[in-house]
This record gives structure tokens, C-alpha cells and sequence, in this order.
């Protein structure tokens, strides 16, 4: 038992000695700013909530211990599940208990958060007090992404802290195996190469799902992120595929009453949607077997265990699946591509007018009800110090600032990546977040059912995007939004 | 005089904690079911409706399709529950080898949140790659998918049930088995009754309050199952699983339409009362009548 103690002793202090080690590997440049600012709150406890992702992990191990070690201001952040983390959040800051002093607010809350003023205006807040404002923080730092977290007066909600776009990944190995190529040749007169329209994509998912029965492999030709009773599915449709035809903002016309159905001016239902979710329903029938029970996670976990060729994925989790060997057998042979797309979508996405994909991400905000809403303004600067960028950004691959870009780990774990990160540079702009509503959760609770009776097949994709439009209309006029 | 003061100051933490963690959300949440209050509306305003959330429940085919495959649910979850919960009691009132480590393994999902027993039951049963589906592949050629097959999803719910609570079963008929007389079971034997004559007229009658007080925990945990289900099928395939709490957890959390998700609280404990009154109404009230 004894022996039992000092190991689990030895364990947990070198797990705080590798914490403290990381901490100490970033230097801080003018930390005597951060010391002199720090000391007016030494004592204070900052809370935080959030997701359980790789940034915030990040966040949580080696930026808030940082912190502390530089102003005295001990950070709790609490990493937890998307609903936890949601539930929490709106609990706290609707019964103004001011528990949380910063609530992860990621892309598609934070129009939600904003309709009911629940956040602080960060922008405002360190105009108003200069004497808070770190000498190196710059709201110019920011990646174009941060425009997701401004409100209609221009200013700061949120901090962004993670950002990455839904990418098409490809396995390398496989694709630019000659014997697999010559294969392809053979069987379609075509070139094997990442696709660049549906029915390109469509040709390869056949052909490796057929190769890899062929050849007595656990090998299908592509990832579907088609869990049929958890919201996952209803977002990859109307986030990453629905858009790749040319539907975009769920199909709801915010210009237009919030119309859903064609007859009203919406596009849930067009033609266009119908062909959109047709194809994925023919895609998710030749993905792997766990696909209908897959979330974002384990569409991830599918990839970097190398059952698929290729796949939508988000980009949180390129990293890993790239480069990190105790979780993924495909690190080294991940590539990068654009999603596939209907004539047209490129051209629309380029001047502004559609996009081709989601582009993801979350910020921290400052509830209103904090009770240390100037010591977690500090915190929050600090979150945005281009100097703690570089290895955040390899650890969870994201980016915020601009400079990030540039720097040699980032450079490095790129061409591991197969240029994730020069395309989220590069074609960022051609990918787009959720819609700016502040009633995500409830058209997608009310829609959601039927979505997933099209999934099990009780219901057909026609009949059922007919269906879908005419609920979140309904839903929408019960909330008031749709006159 | 004194003591009774005594007992009340001794009881008076577990009261306010009942009145405060208890009565007060109760009273709150019942007074939530009769407005319409959706934080996320255009209006975010708490509006007096009367009775429509109640009104709309009848038209609710969600809600209506989540009662029926709720009532489904506990019917065999509970009865299976009974039935293997009372043959390992009667086995554990015997003597055999490994007796006690077999007893303390039985007792373990017992000791397990419902988020980790979903999450297990979720990691075997992953269509294609979870232990379960794999063996049943290579043993029988059969294709269990919880992701397609509605049936699959609902037996695997009530399974994942059985396996988690039986043992509660077992320990509670265990404790009315080990505190029966010996003499009318000896009585009967010399009377010549047989095996199964004496379960009918002598143990069940014995062990039917231990029972009922059993039946009524389990029709209510079962009646409010949420966690397992939602992490094992999210309430899915379609909507085959999504029983009375998952239903509930979707309209008042992420739906955030707390009005309406207060009335259909307020619905299931109503008809949770009823079939425990049903239940007492059925099994003891015409013992005590007798007596």
C-alpha cells in the first residue's frame, strides 16, 4: 500500500512538474508589466468554464498556471462536455450567480449570449480603463475569425481562443500508393487525386469502400459524422454539406422573415438541399458501420484509426491524427483538400456571397455577472499574447492571431499536416461559421427528430426536408423571431 | 416532551434541506408549467399561458411516442429486473463456492454513475467495432447496429438497465428472504407442499411489501432514466429511445423551453404516482382488507 502512495505521489508530482515545466518554457515579455498588474488581485480565484478541447486543455494545464506564477491571480478552469458546458454557462449567467468569471462562448452561442446581453463588452471595458490594458494586447492581432465574436457596435465580446475550419483530410498513403492508383486507373480511367466535386468524391469513397472489402481490410472510402439521435449528424448536413450545394445558413432567410420552406423564400427545402442530403445519405451507406453512432469525436477517432480514405473532419483534430502516434496509426499519411463542390459554390463562396464550409471555433467571454471582471480582463489579454501562440497553436491546432502563422513550430507541424494551417491562412475566408441567429438549440431540437427519422429511413429525404422547414418555421414563429 | 424537541432538533437539517432542495424547486417548477418562458425568444419574458403547455401535451405526437416507448421500457426492464433479481437472491441464500466474491462482482454496476455504465455500454456496443456486435458477428452472423435498428437500440437499453439495477433488486430481496420465519415454510413441508406452492402462498405473500417498496424504486428510476440513454443512443435510432427524461433533458436544456418542459416534469410525476397507487391499489390494499 505504502508502495502504492509514494508511486501515485511520484506520478502527481511529476505531472505538476511537467505542468510547471511547460509553464516555464514561455517567456513573457515585459512580465513586469503583468507582475505590477497582477498585484492589486492577488488572492483573487478566477473561474472558468469550458469545452473539453485540446486549446482549452491547453488552457487549463499550462496558461492558467502561468498566469498565476506571473500576477498571483489563481485560474480554475473547469473543462468539462459541450452540454455541461453550455448548461452551466446559462445557468450562471441567468441566475446571476456570478460563479463563472469567463464562460467559453464557442462560434454558434455567441449570438444567443448577445440577444440577451449577457456578456461584457471587452473592447469598452479596457478603453475605459487604461490601466488595465497590456502593452502588447492588440485587438489588431486577431485573425478575421475574431469578427464572429464583435457586436453590432463594432466591439469585443469574446477572446477568441480556438478557430479551425472543416477539412476534406485524405489518407496519403493511400492515395498515392501506385498499385492502389493504378487500380483506380483501372477501374474508373481517371487519375486517383482528392476530389474536388461530389461526384469525384462519390468515385473514390466507392472505390476504396469496395478495395478494402476486396481486400479483406477494415477500410471504407469515407467518414460520416452520422450519429442518428445526437445533433452531430443534423450539423454536418446543414453545416458542411448542405453549403458544399449551395444552401447556406441552414436554408433560413433571415432578410425574409426567417423563411425556411421554398414557397415562403426559404431554402431547407429546395431542390438543392434535397440533392445535398441525398448524396450524404449515399456516402453515410458506404462509411464505416459506427458512422451512424459517430459524433465530431469519433468521426476523428474513425480517421486516425485508418478505417476511412477520406473523410470531413473538423480541424481541432487534424493535429492529432497527424502527428501524435499514441492515438492515431495514420500520423505522417494525412493530407489536406478543400471539400468537394457543386459548379457555382466556388464562385459564390469567393465573392461573398456563399461559402464552401464551417468554419469553427469559440471565445472566452466575460459574463456580466462575474466578480472579478478586472482581474479576468487580465486573464483574457493574456489568452491573447502573441508570444503564448506558438505552442498552443501546435497543441491544438488553432490559430487566433495572425502572426501565429509564421512561426517555426507552426511552420514545422504545417507540413506534418499536409498545410492545414497555410489553407485556414490562406482559404479561410471561404468557410464560414453558424449563422449569426441567437436560436440555434431550439430550431435544431425542433428539427432534429425528424432529421433523424430520415437517417433511420422511417421518413424519405423529400418528405423529410419538407417536414424540417415547416417545424423551424413554426419554431421560429413560436419564438417570436418569424412574424 | 423532551426527547420529542430532541428528535425535532435532529431532524431539522434533513427537513430544510428537503424544503429548500425539494419542495421549493418542486413548487417552482409546477409553477413554470403554467407559463411560457423561453430565454432564447425574441420576448424572453415569462408569460402566464394557463393551461396551454398541458393543452399541447395531448397534441404532442413527440410527447406521445415518448410515453409509449416509455412504458415499454419499464414494463420489461423491471419485470426482468424482478424475475433475475429474485432467482440470484433465492441462489445467494445458498451455499456454494466463490460465493462471496460472485456476490461482491454482482454488486459492482450497482457502485457505477449512469453517465459511466452509458458510456461502457456505448463502447461495447459500437456498431462493428464494439466487443458485442463483433462476437455476435462471428458467432451467429447477426448484425446488432443500435444506430439503424430501432428494436436493437431499445433491447440493448433495457439490457444495459437490467444489468445496472438488478443487483438492487437482489440486495433488497435478499434482506426479506434471510428475515423470514422459518416455521410456516417447515409447516408447509410437512403439509406436503411442493416447491412451488409454498412460492405462491408462502414466500411471495411474505416478501410482496419488500417487493412492492423495490417495484416502486425501480418504476421510478426507470420512469426518469436519462443519463444511459442519452450517452448511449442520444434517445436514438430516430426517436426509438427517446424515453420520458430524454425527452424532458432536450426540451428544457438545449431547447431551453422551460415552460413546456415543466409541464411534461409535471405530467410524469403525476403518472408515476398514479402507478405506484395502481400498483398498491393491485397487490396490498386487498391483503390488508383480508386482514
Amino acid at each position: 500500500m505504502k508502495f502504492a502512495y509514494k508511486l501515485s505521489a511520484s506520478a502527481i508530482a511529476l505531472a505538476m512538474m511537467t505542468g510547471m515545466s511547460f509553464a516555464q518554457d514561455i517567456e513573457i515579455k515585459n512580465a513586469e508589466w503583468w507582475q505590477e498588474a497582477g498585484k492589486k488581485f492577488d488572492g483573487t480565484t478566477l473561474r472558468g468554464v469550458t469545452e473539453s478541447t485540446p486549446a482549452s486543455n491547453y488552457i487549463a494545464d499550462v496558461l492558467a498556471p502561468k498566469f498565476e506564477e506571473l500576477t498571483g491571480i489563481d485560474v480554475q478552469i473547469e473543462t468539462t462536455s459541450w452540454d455541461q458546458m453550455y448548461d452551466k454557462a446559462i445557468k450562471d449567467m441567468e441566475a446571476k450567480t456570478g460563479i463563472y468569471d469567463m464562460v467559453y462562448i464557442e462560434q454558434d452561442i455567441v449570438y444567443a449570449y448577445l440577444s440577451r446581453n449577457f456578456l461584457v463588452d471587452i473592447t469598452k471595458s479596457l478603453n475605459e480603463k487604461a490601466e488595465l490594458k497590456a502593452p502588447e494586447y492588440s485587438e489588431d492581432n486577431f485573425t478575421t475569425f475574431a469578427e464572429n465574436f464583435r457586436g453590432s457596435d463594432g466591439d469585443l465580446y469574446g477572446v477568441p481562443m480556438e478557430a479551425f475550419i472543416k477539412v476534406y483530410l485524405y489518407r496519403t498513403d493511400l492515395f498515392d500508393d501506385p498499385k492502389i492508383q493504378a487500380a483506380f486507373k483501372e477501374k474508373t480511367g481517371k487519375d486517383l487525386k482528392p476530389a474536388k466535386t461530389h461526384a469525384e468524391y462519390t468515385e473514390i469513397a466507392q472505390f476504396f469502400t469496395d478495395y478494402g472489402k476486396e481486400n479483406g481490410m477494415d477500410l471504407w472510402g469515407t467518414t460520416a459524422q452520422a450519429h442518428t439521435g445526437h445533433p452531430a449528424s443534423w450539423y454536418e448536413y446543414f453545416e458542411s454539406v448542405a453549403p458544399t450545394f449551395g444552401v447556406y445558413d441552414w436554408g433560413i432567410d433571415a432578410n425574409d422573415n426567417y423563411a425556411a420552406t421554398v414557397e415562403n423564400g426559404g431554402t431547407m427545402n429546395s431542390p438543392e438541399a434535397k440533392e445535398a442530403l441525398k448524396w450524404w445519405l449515399s456516402m453515410r451507406d458506404i462509411a464505416p458501420p459506427e458512422s451512424v453512432q459517430s459524433t465530431w469525436t469519433e468521426v476523428a477517432t474513425t480517421f486516425a484509426a485508418g478505417r476511412a480514405a477520406q473523410g470531413l473532419v473538423y480541424g481541432e483534430n487534424a493535429a492529432w491524427i497527424a502527428t501524435d502516434e499514441s492515438k492515431s496509426r495514420v500520423v505522417g499519411e494525412v493530407g489536406v483538400a478543400l471539400p468537394p463542390l457543386e459548379p457555382g459554390v466556388m464562385e459564390e463562396a469567393e465573392s461573398g456571397k456563399g461559402y464552401i464550409g464551417y468554419y469553427d471555433g469559440g471565445a472566452f467571454g466575460l459574463p456580466v455577472t462575474s466578480k472579478s471582471k478586472d482581474a479576468a480582463l487580465l486573464f483574457m489579454q493574456f489568452m491573447a499574447l502573441p508570444e503564448i501562440q506558438e505552442d498552443w497553436a501546435a497543441a491544438g491546432s488553432r490559430i487566433t492571431l495572425t502572426s501565429t502563422y509564421d512561426t517555426p513550430k507552426v511552420k514545422e507541424v504545417d507540413k506534418e499536416l499536409g498545410g492545414y494551417y497555410s489553407m485556414l491562412r490562406d482559404d479561410g475566408k471561404l468557410f464560414k461559421g453558424a449563422p449569426e441567429y441567437p436560436f440555434h438549440r431550439q430550431v435544431i431540437e425542433a428539427t432534429a427528430p425528424t432529421f433523424y427519422e430520415i437517417l433511420t429511413g422511417s421518413i424519405g429525404p423529400d418528405e423529410g426536408l419538407d417536414m424540417m422547414a415547416q417545424k423551424a418555421e413554426e419554431e421560429l414563429k413560436n419564438l417570436g423571431y418569424r412574424k | 416532551m423532551q426527547s420529542n424537541r430532541l428528535g425535532w432538533i435532529l431532524l431539522a437539517p434533513t427537513l430544510v434541506i428537503l424544503f429548500f432542495f425539494g419542495v421549493v424547486p418542486f413548487f417552482y417548477v409546477l409553477w413554470l408549467s403554467f407559463h411560457q418562458w423561453n430565454p432564447f425568444a425574441l420576448d424572453p419574458a415569462v408569460v402566464y399561458n394557463g393551461a396551454d403547455n398541458f393543452r399541447a401535451l395531448v397534441f404532442d405526437n413527440g410527447f406521445l411516442a415518448s410515453l409509449g416507448v416509455t412504458i415499454a421500457f419499464v414494463f420489461f426492464a423491471v419485470l426482468t429486473e424482478l424475475i433475475v433479481g429474485y432467482l440470484l437472491a433465492q441462489a445467494f441464500m445458498k451455499e456454494f463456492p466463490g460465493k462471496a466474491v460472485f456476490r461482491t462482482i454482482h454488486t459492482l454496476p450497482l457502485i457505477m454513475a449512469p453517465i459511466i455504465v452509458g458510456s461502457i455500454w456505448k463502447l461495447m456496443t459500437t456498431p462493428s467495432i464494439g466487443i458485442i456486435p463483433s462476437l455476435l458477428a462471428s458467432w451467429f452472423g447477426f448484425d446488432l447496429n443500435i444506430g439503424t435498428s430501432a428494436v436493437a437500440a431499445f433491447t440493448v437499453t433495457v439490457i444495459m438497465d437490467v444489468w445496472h439495477w438488478t443487483p438492487l433488486v437482489t440486495l433488497t430481496l435478499i434482506a426479506a428472504l434471510v428475515s423470514l420465519p422459518a416455521d410456516p415454510f417447515e409447516q408447509a413441508q410437512i403439509d406436503g407442499a411442493n416447491k412451488r406452492q409454498i412460492f405462491w402462498h408462502i414466500t411471495l405473500p411474505m416478501i410482496a411489501p419488500a417487493l412492492l417498496a423495490t417495484v416502486f424504486i425501480r418504476l421510478m428510476d426507470a420512469l426518469r432514466t436519462v443519463d444511459e440513454v442519452l450517452m448511449l443512443t442520444g434517445g436514438g435510432p430516430g426517436s426509438a429511445t427517446r424515453y420520458l427524461g430524454v425527452h424532458i433533458f432536450k426540451e428544457v436544456f438545449p431547447k431551453t423551453n422551460y415552460g413546456y418542459g415543466s409541464a411534461v416534469s409535471i405530467i410524469v410525476l403525476y403518472l408515476t404516482i398514479v402507478a405506484c397507487w395502481l400498483l398498491y391499489v393491485a397487490l396490498i390494499a386487498p391483503r390488508n382488507k383480508k386482514a
